[in-house]
């Protein structure tokens, strides 16, 4: 059977038709459908850059000065020993050999980008921040290590930069501790990052860190400040992998599972979830139900710890067993209380009194932890740094200030303090 | 008024004249369009013992119940979702809900008071006859002669035979590739094909993402066509020029388009084509190349076999199309088991038609005979038999009568109905850690707001938490915490596949032991439950509790 001709002007119709209907259909499709398009054909997976209005980042103000905590005197005799002597004895202008960037990141974030010590051992914040950005720096310290090392602590990636963080000696310790640290310092969005190979901000840092979020890796405590930090009050994103996450997934993640997880015992991600309700107190990224959660959540911890604080003030690190850390106690190294007592004392001291357990409790968690620190010799403390770094923040919250702010004072006034004892002693 | 009846004048006829039949009682009165062959009862009369054997199969324990329960949420919300709505673990995971119509289909049919469980096996039933049924009658249409048509109802179901045991919106999806693929084989064309082919393919974009099969076996039609007219004549531009050829490459292009008749539009196809690529699929047999060390592989290779042997006898006229789709879904099928489905329909039919081919000129008989004859009286035949079966099966019984079978004969025996029986009587606290297989059932009948692992929708779960399970389910080192750090106080195992975590599970005295355990089906609850939401503890001091033990109790939140 002979077939029937198809007309020329047929063949056109059927063409205008389909390209229409596809036109149309990539035309009123949304940008994130036009995207995926574009990445199916080009092979690539980009992702739309999230918008951050903000030029520098939130914070969160502590909310009390509470002298029976910490007074003066002991709040600079901590601070005293947790700043960031990371010059080289022999060459000042050169940072110590190995520096580990953990180290630079704990300091920074607790001493911000604005410290400055007169001590010329001690790291500014600007030099503590520039070891951070510049891999420059960062070579000085590594360069000609026997150790086996990373070969950068920033990385370029196809479409950004990124941060190398795992167990290399000279790699950041935890993902996105570098930008939490950074931002909980007061980097500044344009802040110039210099990878090995370009010029990079701390702008494209956030946004490679905002796509390639996963919201079911071990750590996700730093990720969560330091979103918070940068996006609210937007709620969600898009990740990488196509999932839109939102700062109530983030709420829940923090409070998975048994609360022994999570680095520092559990109690960063106690923290993190206290820097969100904070956050939301403002700007509202939860949703109430998440919210009510979250706070049911940290008075399960406030409760727990209430039960497993030991006699002479220090939490255990398995302070998430309650009553039981004391009948069953860990057998802890020193270090392991300081990192908990420091951590609890810590988002303790941003936290709303309801939160709180009895006030007998911070104060005798105060004492030791600041009693355990004065004792430590430079040593000690150089190899412990970390954990008792937030110490020092802990307790400057509980002063309604902040370690930097306190110690550029307590430095400037210390003639006077020096003399006014001298002069007390006289009168005596 | 009366009637005065006369009678009719007496005529003097033949003794043997009077006692003649009437020809006219015998004249079949059935109008020549419904006469049917004698072949067709034949056809329907297997085609009802088909029917009847998947209309009493109890039905599969995956994917349908996950798919009823995407519909029953489209259903309540009265929307698609955007992202995964069930799965906790899965929030905000971008969800594209290709058999959207499927899902709301099959919860109209199991949500009819008359219909119920009936109505899946109905269904499936339905669907299964009606592609062997397409197949048969192509076969028929092609050969004249039913003995063929049934070699290649059975071919496809021998081949299919082990895809073909689970109901799932594919079958919709095959429903309308068997119907193309009988359409295109078809030795004429129909003028009708401009609407019936779009159309199809605007329904099947709205059932299962499986129309792309669909547009590939266009495209082999077409450049099959193509390729044909180039051998025989030699000339490109014939064959660029060849009416058929350009015919099917419109109704390509229109079928193309009118997939874009669905709420996703164009993402659809973008959807598509990724959701193959998902690594979490790997995990899967069905996604699995083809071993032959199974019996869906030794049947596709027994196949294969079969149809190189009748392809080198064959005298029939090979087209391009047939090599094309033989060796294009032959190979997708190695590469991934679950491609068989659409490899055994074109097996199948090319394997019955070139057979026919082989013993027409073994018995020296043209290749087309002659048209069988058609009556009236096998029309009747043939509805009296689709009748009779529709009758008797369970589908017919619950549509005629309202009368069900027992539940325990309409769902499969791996179906876990012992522990959406006991988490009902005890509502689990936080998320359930449950078998792959099992996870579709119990968030279609398990306690309302149930927080399982995962379910069958495997693509959907995050690659993170994928791991996590398959950690947890092949005991990798480290999968005990992972249950703690997914916050898991109960945990939902088969004894079939699961022994050696059950034992171990068992051991671990974090569980209660003995758990709870009957068919097959085992459940472990947490001793102490892990709790996100505050535990009811009263704070007191450290010193005062010392001696006493906190025993916080669970609140669901």
């Amino acid at each position: 059977m002979k077939s029937k001709q198809i007309s020329n002007a047929a063949v056109y119709s059927v063409q205008a038709i389909v390209v229409t209907a596809f036109a149309a259909a990539v035309a009123m499709g949304s940008p994130e459908t036009r995207q995926l398009i574009r990445n199916e054909l080009t092979g690539s997976s980009y992702v739309p850059r999230v918008t951050v209005t903000r030029e520098t980042p939130l914070t969160i103000e502590p909310l009390y000065n509470e002298p029976d905590v910490v007074s003066d005197e002991d709040l600079a005799a901590v601070l005293d020993k947790i700043q960031p002597r990371f010059w080289s004895k022999g060459d000042p202008t050169k940072p110590l050999p190995g520096l580990k960037p953990n180290y630079v990141e704990h300091a920074l974030r607790t001493w911000w980008i604005k410290a400055k010590f007169e001590d010329p051992e001690v790291m500014s914040g600007v030099a503590l921040k520039d070891y951070l950005v510049d891999h420059g720096k960062w070579l000085t310290a590594w360069a000609g290590s026997t150790r086996k090392t990373a070969e950068s602590l920033i990385e370029d990636t196809p479409d950004g930069v990124s941060i190398n963080w795992g167990k290399e000696e000279g790699a950041s310790v935890h993902h996105d501790h570098w930008l939490a640290c950074l931002t909980e310092a007061g980097i500044t969005l344009d802040e110039p990052v210099f990878t090995p190979s370009s010029r990079k901000s701390v702008a494209d840092v956030l946004q490679e860190a905002l796509r390639d979020f996963r919201l079911d890796e071990t750590e996700i405590e730093w990720s969560a400040m330091a979103f918070g930090f940068w996006i609210a009050p937007q709620k969600e994103w898009m990740t990488r992998s196509g999932r839109t996450v939102s700062f109530d997934m983030l709420a829940e993640r923090l409070m998975r599972g048994h609360k022994r997880f999570g680095v520092c015992s559990g109690t960063h991600r106690v923290y993190s979830l206290m820097v969100l309700i904070r956050l939301d107190d403002d700007y509202h990224i939860l949703s109430p139900e998440t919210r009510e959660l979250a706070m049911d959540h940290l008075r399960s911890v406030r409760d727990l710890i209430t039960a497993s604080q030991f006699e002479d003030g220090h939490w255990p690190s398995n302070w998430a067993e309650g009553a039981d850390a004391i009948t069953k106690p860990a057998d802890d190294p020193l270090y392991k209380k300081v990192i908990a007592t420091g951590h609890h004392l810590e988002w303790l001291a941003i936290a709303p009194k309801e939160l709180h357990p009895p006030r007998e409790l911070i104060l005798k968690a105060s004492a030791w932890v600041i009693k355990t620190t004065i004792e430590q010799t430079d040593k000690d403390i150089g190899e412990r740094y970390t954990f008792f770094s937030h110490v020092g923040n802990a307790l400057a919250l509980w002063r309604h200030t902040h370690p930097a702010d306190f110690w550029m004072k307590w430095e400037s006034n210390r003639p006077a303090v020096a003399d006014a004892a001298s002069v007390g002693m006289k009168n005596q | 008024m009366s009637t005065v009846i006369e009678e009719p004048p007496t005529e003097s006829l033949p003794e043997s004249r009077v006692h003649d039949p009437d020809i006219s009682v015998l004249t079949d009165k059935v109008p020549e369009s419904l006469r049917s062959p004698r072949a067709l009862a034949g056809i329907v009369l297997v085609l009802g013992l088909v029917y009847a054997f998947f209309c009493s199969r109890p039905i599969w324990h995956t994917d349908v119940w996950g798919h009823l329960s995407y519909g029953r949420y489209i259903w309540e919300t009265q929307s698609l979702p955007r992202t995964e709505p069930l799965l906790p673990f899965a929030k905000g995971m971008p969800f594209i809900d290709a058999p959207w119509l499927s899902q709301l289909i099959g919860l109209a049919i199991v949500s009819a008071p008359r219909l119920q469980l009936a109505g899946l096996q109905g269904l499936f039933a339905i669907l299964i006859t009606c592609c062997s049924g397409m197949l048969a009658w192509r076969t028929y249409r092609e050969t004249r002669n039913g003995w063929f048509s049934l070699l290649s109802l059975a071919a496809f179901l021998a081949i299919g035979s082990i895809p073909l045991t689970v109901l799932r919106p594919q079958l919709a999806g095959l429903a309308c590739f068997i119907f193309l693929l009988t359409r295109l084989a078809r030795r004429t064309n129909s003028a009708r094909d401009w609407v019936v082919v779009p159309v199809t393919f605007a329904f099947w974009a709205n059932l299962h993402s499986s129309f792309m099969v669909g547009l590939g076996l266009l495209g082999c039609f077409c450049l099959g066509r193509a390729i044909d007219v180039l051998r025989r004549t030699g000339s490109l531009r014939a064959a660029l020029s060849d009416v058929r050829a350009k015919r099917l490459f419109l109704l390509s292009e229109l079928a193309a388009t009118a997939v874009l008749v669905n709420p996703y539009t164009v993402r659809l196809y973008v959807e598509s084509w990724r959701i193959s690529r998902n690594e979490n699929l790997e995990d899967l047999t069905e996604w699995y190349p083809l071993t032959f060390r199974d019996s869906q592989g030794q049947l596709f290779v027994a196949a294969a076999v079969l149809l190189a042997i009748v392809y080198r006898l064959s005298p029939r006229r090979v087209r391009t199309w047939e090599l094309m789709t033989l060796v294009g879904f032959g190979l997708a099928t190695m590469w991934s088991t679950r491609m068989i489905v659409w490899w055994a329909p074109v097996a199948a039919l090319t394997l019955a038609q070139h057979t026919f081919a082989i013993w027409r000129a073994w018995s020296h008989s043209p290749l087309v005979p002659a048209a069988a004859p058609r009556t009236g009286k096998w029309t009747f035949v043939t509805l009296g038999l689709v009748w009779i079966f529709f009758m008797i099966s369970p589908f017919g019984i619950a549509v005629i009568h309202g009368k069900h079978s027992d539940t325990s004969r309409s769902l499969s025996s791996f179906t876990p109905r012992f522990a959406v029986e006991y988490l009902t009587k005890h509502p689990p606290q936080g998320p359930v850690f449950n078998t792959y297989e099992w996870g579709d059932y119990l968030q279609w009948a398990g306690p309302k707001g149930i927080q399982l692992f995962v379910n069958s929708h495997a693509h959907l779960i995050p690659r993170d938490v994928w791991l996590a399970y398959m950690q947890v389910i092949e005991q990798r080192s480290g999968w005990e915490e992972t249950l703690d750090r997914y916050g898991i106080n109960t945990i939902v195992v088969d004894l079939a596949n699961r022994e050696s975590l059950i034992k171990k599970l068992k051991e671990d005295d974090k569980w209660q032991s003995p758990p709870a355990e009957r068919d097959g089906q085992v459940i472990f609850t947490r001793k102490k439950p892990i709790l996100s939401g505050p535990p009811k503890i009263e704070a007191t001091k450290a010193t005062d509790v010392q001696t006493e033990e906190i025993n916080p109790k669970p609140e669901a939140h």
